[in-house]
């Protein structure tokens, strides 16, 4: 057997300035790069560099193919890796401001993160069967007691629920949990739906 | 069964929806993104390394980043590529651990040849060949490869990644090019 380097066709496809009319294949990617313009005579009208475009175009595309057929190719992420990922965070990373509450006692000093009134707007879902809190905003200075709050709250919503109920039945759900649970003044809860889900299994799909 | 029920609708909301959670410190919706993004994330890196090795180190030390530096992802929809950078420059950080320096003498070394012509026969699929051309790269030429094609870098921040001139850069793209292109004529 033959070194499989010693393939006759190698040189078919020329690289080098000779091949190409004086132009490098630097060049010609720069010129891919912006989209061939302005347009180069030399290069369009040069056999050598139009197999090169080609190749290069070609070449450029697969990457992210590449990429897409490699992850695909990956083993199912096994439960044992999500637990070592989540075992190497901070589960308070996120506390945020702190909040206060008055307090009869002069020495007593109370409060609750922005974190955790997040995680009281998020279960505030589960009220609304098929919707989904994303991200959720308190802007105002939580910090001052009896400041003006406003709430921004991002949401996804199942295919086929009207939009406005579902938000209703949400800014209602997270009016209650907030009186119940803190003193914070909210002046608003905004409600975008961001993301409808197609998902037909919500309510007929068993575990 | 509630619960699953949530699980599995939140494994189904967009991005946007889960990173803002994670963002807001929810573990289960960061627990999506890593089962999400895991496989990109590892095929990427095998990519830039070469090799299997360290990849589960560099994609946990990439999530754990991610989790610490949630607020500074502005916009949410964009966490796929904002992973891709992250574990990007895990990969970098790990080269440069092993290699402080770009090895200048391997630019023009010729590539070891790894595949054998009965797998040649094999590579029919463009991404095959190509996947078997970049293996054979040196390592400072893989390396520019896929952070510009994979990666999405320009020539000024594979530079400063890599910590080589602009100009070297160029030029180990255009080697990692030409060799691809020829050696991908050759298996067609």
């Amino acid at each position: 057997m033959t070194d499989d380097r010693e393939v006759p066709e190698i040189r078919r496809l020329g690289l080098e300035p000779t091949d190409l009319d004086g132009h490098t294949i630097e060049e010609l990617a720069d010129y891919l790069d912006a989209g061939r313009t302005p347009r180069d005579r030399s290069i369009e009208e040069s056999p050598g560099c139009q197999l090169a475009l080609d190749a290069l175009q070609r070449l450029h595309g697969l990457g992210s193919e590449l990429l897409d057929a490699e992850t695909a190719a990956e083993p199912e992420v096994d439960p044992t890796w999500v637990e070592r990922v989540l075992s190497g965070i901070a589960m308070d990373a996120r506390a945020g401001r702190r909040i206060p509450f008055a307090s009869e006692e002069p020495d007593t000093d109370l409060g609750i993160t922005e974190g955790a009134v997040r995680g009281l707007i998020r279960a505030a879902e589960a009220a609304v069967p098929g919707l989904l809190i994303g991200r959720c905003r308190l802007t105002g200075d939580v910090t001052a007691a009896g400041a003006p709050i406003r709430i921004e709250i991002d949401a996804s919503a199942l295919h086929g629920q009207s939009i406005p109920a579902v938000a209703d039945r949400l800014r209602d759900e997270v009016d209650r949990a907030l009186r119940t649970h803190t003193e914070l003044n909210v002046t608003a809860i905004d409600i975008a739906i961001r993301d409808i889900r197609e998902v037909p299994t919500w309510t007929e799909e068993k575990p | 069964m509630e619960d699953e029920r949530f699980r599995r609708a939140l494994e189904h909301a967009d991005d946007r929806i889960v990173a803002g959670r994670a963002a807001d410190g929810d573990v289960e919706a960061f627990a999506v993104l890593v089962r999400r993004y895991t496989p990109m994330m590892r095929a990427y890196t095998q990519r830039m390394l070469n090799s299997s090795a360290d990849v589960d180190d560099i994609v946990q030390e990439s999530f754990v980043t991610a989790w610490q530096r949630f607020g500074e992802l502005e916009d949410l929809s964009k966490v796929k590529s904002w992973l891709m950078r992250i574990v990007s420059r895990k990969a970098v950080d790990r080269i440069r651990a092993l290699r402080p320096a770009v090895d200048i003498d391997s630019i023009d070394r010729p590539a070891p040849l790894h595949t054998s012509p009965s797998a040649v026969v094999e590579m029919r699929a463009g991404v095959a060949a190509l996947g078997a051309a970049l293996r054979e790269l040196p390592d400072a030429q893989r390396e520019c490869w896929v952070l510009r094609e994979i990666g999405g870098y320009s020539y000024e921040e594979i530079a400063e990644e890599l910590d080589i001139p602009v100009s070297t850069a160029r030029g180990l793209l255009a080697r990692a090019r030409k060799y691809m292109i020829v050696r991908m004529e050759e298996w067609r």
